[in-house]
Formats: structure tokens, C-alpha cells, sequence
């Protein structure tokens, strides 16, 4: 779905952010993309889309050298969730920012109507809202709703929970992920919460001052707490215990298992 | 990158108080405005990049002027049809397109522009915004709520360049393509931005407010600032040098 080919990138007037990076992520995958503020997990998600344009190197999208295509193109394949939600929303109702995007690409007008209400329901969002009035979290599930409407291949989401509550969060990942399973959507997602990468990506990269530290299975990576400590990031709190806790400990990631694994150690003590 | 941004030096023109430097660039764009001859429009340009060589400033001046010569390109073509006055100077079929007079006026108004503005955006390059405030502040007895919003609105210019950039970058994301050669068509692609772009500076104007106040803005006066902002000889030398200059350029009128 998408190659980084030794890409390069700097800031102007800045030292390189991105250095010699290389990856691959396949068609139907879920990837999180993780690393300490300022290791570069913005900027990577913006050369995906063609936002940013690599100074050496190529990222290929599809195939699809995306220096050579403009960004308006690749949206049709690529949808976006910025860190930011205030920036990409600029209608006036919930209705038609989330046929905003469609409109864009030359949805006829049958297709739009029908998929607004989809996505209304969805997210359980009411048409007639005025945006901008809305809270944080709504504002953030507004710009989600408009980013999936038009049924991207490649979904990119920068820090999609950040100001959710709980039951929201678990709302808009269990969309992300129905997608991603149903109808092979790829989602890269970028996030500070370990315990959300656990639950829901498959495969994480790690991030530290530009460059790959690692990349692999989500548990695996869970558990290499070298790995994680040279990115400045703390592991989620169970995989952590269950590390501490060694023997007997090993396939443990959450709570249940957890509470499974001192049942278990229970039992064979009180016999 | 950004024409307007601050390049710190130790020169000349750097150490001059900033109260010095506005006054300076408003005068030579004085001077230049009152000045009525193309030769001198031209001295004034060279002298300005000049001046900034000698604050290790000749590529922002480059780069300014290159930029204005387009803007004074701009005035040059309309000046050049629609002032009539002198012999013609070429004509087309018997319609007459160009006079001596009209080719003079855009070439005196064209440059005056440049030579004008130059300064001014000069300025900005040796100026820290908060010098200037505190030394509207201490030397000219501003006060510091007015100096405040002279400066805050020049600091925000480029941040709302940038989120601009931003929200268009976040449009292109969703499929809008801006690269469009139809005028009409690119305003209405642009103009639905300046909803997010207003919301985002109104809440930042609004949270900054607030924020400037629990810090105790009120509180703020002439005596806050520990940094002392003299004039000097240097100032009054150029200053001296700048007044001579509008004076000649009043007196050959
Ligand atoms: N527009 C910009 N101009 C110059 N430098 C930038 C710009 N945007 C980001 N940077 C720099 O690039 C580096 C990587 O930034 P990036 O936004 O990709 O970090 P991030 O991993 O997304 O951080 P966070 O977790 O805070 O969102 C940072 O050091 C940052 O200072
Ligand atoms: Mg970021």
C-alpha cells in the first residue's frame, strides 16, 4: 500500500527530521506509529499524503510516486485525521462538512446524501450542529467522520483519541477497526497511548529523533522495554507488569489475561 | 524563508535604538516619497542595499527587492496607459498607447515604490518586536497596552501565515485541488478558509487575552522592564543623516 524508500526530510533552515527511513506497509494492515513529541511521527504521516515531499528518497503510494502527484489526488485514495481537528473543519453544519471531502472528488449528489446520513448515524452525530460551537471531543469526531467518508484505501489518523473520553474513544476505534477488517482499510495510526496500540494495532513502529528504532509485531514490541525506553516511551502498564513478573508471565498483555495468569498461580499454590 | 523575519546581528544598524530604527525607515520612505526624480529613486535603492550590506542583510534585500520590483512592475504597466500627458510616445493604428510623460511617471512611481517600502520591511529584519514595544514603552511613554498591540498585531502576522498554510494543507488532504489557473474558480476554493482561519485567530486572540491577564498584564508598567533602551550617539547620527535627507529631498521639490 505504501513504501518508504530511504526517504529524507528537513524543515527548512533546520537540521534533518527525517533521515535514510525505509518501510513498507501492506495493503490491509493496522500500524501504529509511535515515538517521544518531536521524534517525527507528523511529518511522516504527512509524506504519506504528499502534504510533504521528501528532499531525497521516494514514497510510494500504491506504486505511485507521491512527489508526482498532487495531494488533491491522492485524498482519493488517502484519508487524513489531523493532530489538529479545527483545521480541517471550515463548514458551517456537521452535514455538509462531512460531504465536504465527497463534494470534492466529484461524488454525484444521490451518492453524497446517502452516505452523510451513514456517517451522521455512525457516529451518532446530528446534521444541523454548528461545529464550531461544539466541544473538543465532538469537534474531534466531526473531523474523524469527515476524513472516513469518502471510503479511503489508506486511513491516517494523527493522535485520533487525544480529548476523547473513554466510551468515545472505544466508539471511534471499534469503527477504525470494523473497517480495517471488513473491508481491508489500511490505518496508520499515530498515538501516545500505549494501552490504545496495544488493543488495536497489529504492527508498530518506533520512532526516535527521525530515524526507525524498530518495527514489528505489536506485542513483541510491547515487551522489548530496551526498545521502548531508547524512544522515550513508556510501555503500557500490563505487558510492563507481566515483564516484571517473569516466569508464568509471558503471553500476557491485558487485564484478563492478567487476571487469568494470577488465578492460575493461585490455584497451584493452594494445592 | 520569511521576508519578515528577525536576522540577529551585531552591526551598526542592529545596535541602533530600536525607536531609532522606525523612525529612520519611516523618514527614508519620507525622503524617497518626497524625492521627484528617477535618478535619485535609484541612488536611494542602491544606497538602502548599501546600508544593508553593511548589516550582513544583502540577501533579505535582494530577495525584498526582487519582490517589490514585481509589485512595482505592476504599478509601472498601469501608470504607463493610463497617464497621458507629454508627446506619444508609441502608437498603435492611430490610437496612441505610450507618452513621454506617462513613461516617466510610471518609472518614478514604479521605483518610488520599492525604494519606500524597502526600508520599512528592512526594519523588521533588525528589530526584535519586543524591543520595540519595551522601547515604545520607556523611550516614548506609550503606553505598554497600546505598544503591546502595535507589536502583538505585527507578531501575529506570520502565525496566521502559517495556519493558513495549514488549514489549506488540511483542504488539499481532502481532496481539494487549489492548483487552478481560474481566478474565480481559486477565490472560491480560498474564501470558505477564512471560516476555520477566523475561528482558530479569534479563540487564539481570545486565550492569549485571558492568558495575558492572569499573568498580570494590567500590573505591567514603564518601570517593568529591567532592560534599558538609551539613545545614543549612533542615534543621533542617523537620525541627523535621515532629516538631512528629507530636508534636501523637500528643498530640490
Ligand atoms: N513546520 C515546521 N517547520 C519547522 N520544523 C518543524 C515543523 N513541523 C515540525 N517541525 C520539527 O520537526 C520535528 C518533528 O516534528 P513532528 O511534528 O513530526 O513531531 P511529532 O512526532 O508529531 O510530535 P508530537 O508527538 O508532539 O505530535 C520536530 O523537531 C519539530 O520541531
Ligand atoms: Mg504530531
Amino acid at each position: 500500500m505504501i513504501r518508504f524508500e530511504d526517504v529524507s526530510f528537513h524543515y527548512p533552515h533546520t537540521q534533518a527530521s527525517i533521515e535514510g527511513l525505509s518501510f513498507h506497509i501492506a495493503k490491509g494492515e493496522f500500524v501504529a506509529l509511535i515515538g517521544a513529541n518531536g521524534a517525527g511521527k507528523s511529518t511522516i504521516s504527512r509524506l504519506c499524503n504528499g502534504l510533504l515531499r521528501p528532499s531525497a528518497g521516494r514514497v510510494l503510494l500504491d506504486g505511485e510516486d507521491t512527489s508526482q502527484t498532487p495531494t488533491s489526488r491522492l485524498a482519493r485514495k488517502v484519508g487524513f485525521l489531523f493532530q489538529n481537528p479545527d483545521r480541517q473543519i471550515c463548514e458551517n453544519t456537521v452535514r455538509e462538512e462531512i460531504a465536504f471531502s465527497m463534494k470534492a472528488q466529484g461524488w454525484d449528489e444521490q451518492a453524497i446524501a446517502g452516505r452523510v446520513e451513514e456517517i451522521l448515524a455512525a457516529f451518532d452525530l446530528a446534521g444541523d450542529w454548528f461545529p464550531f460551537e461544539r466541544s473538543r471531543g465532538e469537534r474531534q469526531r466531526i473531523a474523524l467522520a469527515g476524513a472516513l467518508a469518502c471510503e479511503p484505501q489508506l486511513l491516517i489518523l494523527d493522535e485520533p483519541t487525544t480529548g476523547l473520553d473513554y466510551r468515545e474513544c472505544i466508539r471511534i476505534m471499534d469503527y477504525v477497526t470494523a473497517l480495517n477488517r471488513d473491508k481491508g482499510v489500511t490505518v496508520l495510526m499515530v498515538s501516545h497511548d500505549m494501552e490504545l496500540v496495544q488493543d488495536y494495532a497489529r504492527r508498530v513502529l518506533v520512532l526516535e529523533g527521525g530515524k526507525l528504532l524498530g518495527d514489528g509485531d505489536v506485542k513483541r514490541v510491547m515487551k522489548d522495554e530496551a526498545l521502548l525506553r531508547s524512544a522515550r516511551v513508556l510501555p503500557a502498564q500490563i505487558p510492563a507488569l507481566a515483564l516484571r513478573l517473569g516466569e508464568g508471565f509471558e503471553d500476557v498483555y491485558t487485564i484478563a489475561e492478567m487476571a487469568g495468569a494470577i488465578q492460575k498461580r493461585r490455584a497451584e499454590a493452594s494445592r | 524563508m520569511n521576508l519578515l523575519s528577525v536576522m540577529p546581528g551585531d552591526s551598526f544598524l542592529h545596535r541602533l535604538n530600536p525607536v531609532t530604527k522606525l523612525a529612520a525607515a519611516f523618514l527614508y520612505g519620507i525622503g524617497c516619497i518626497l524625492c521627484d526624480s528617477i535618478a535619485m529613486e535609484v541612488v536611494f535603492i542602491l544606497l538602502m542595499l548599501l546600508i544593508s550590506a553593511s548589516a550582513g542583510l544583502l540577501p533579505r534585500a535582494l530577495a525584498l527587492t526582487r519582490r517589490l520590483l514585481v509589485l512595482g512592475l505592476f504599478m509601472f504597466v498601469i501608470q504607463l496607459l493610463f497617464v497621458r500627458t507629454g508627446a506619444p510616445l508609441l502608437s498603435l493604428g492611430g490610437v496612441t498607447l505610450v507618452t513621454t510623460g506617462g513613461l516617466r511617471s510610471a518609472l518614478l512611481l514604479s521605483l518610488r515604490v520599492v525604494a519606500t517600502m524597502l526600508p520599512l520591511m528592512l526594519f523588521f529584519a533588525v528589530t526584535q518586536m519586543n524591543d520595540l514595544c519595551n522601547a515604545l514603552v520607556k523611550r516614548l511613554h506609550l503606553p505598554y497596552r497600546y505598544a503591546f498591540i502595535i507589536t502583538t498585531a505585527f507578531r501575529f502576522v506570520p502565525l496566521f501565515s502559517s495556519e493558513f498554510a495549514e488549514i489549506q494543507d488540511a483542504q488539499r488532504a481532502r481532496g481539494v485541488d487549489f492548483e487552478t489557473k481560474n481566478l474565480v474558480r481559486k477565490v472560491k476554493l480560498v474564501a470558505p478558509l477564512c471560516v476555520p482561519l477566523l475561528v482558530s485567530s479569534l479563540k487564539k486572540v481570545n486565550s492569549s487575552a485571558i492568558s495575558a491577564e492572569l499573568r498580570g498584564f494590567e500590573m505591567r508598567g514603564r518601570e517593568s522592564g529591567y532592560k534599558e533602551y538609551p539613545f545614543g550617539k549612533n542615534d543621533a547620527l542617523a537620525l541627523a543623516l535621515l532629516v538631512l535627507m528629507v530636508a534636501l529631498c523637500a528643498a530640490l521639490l
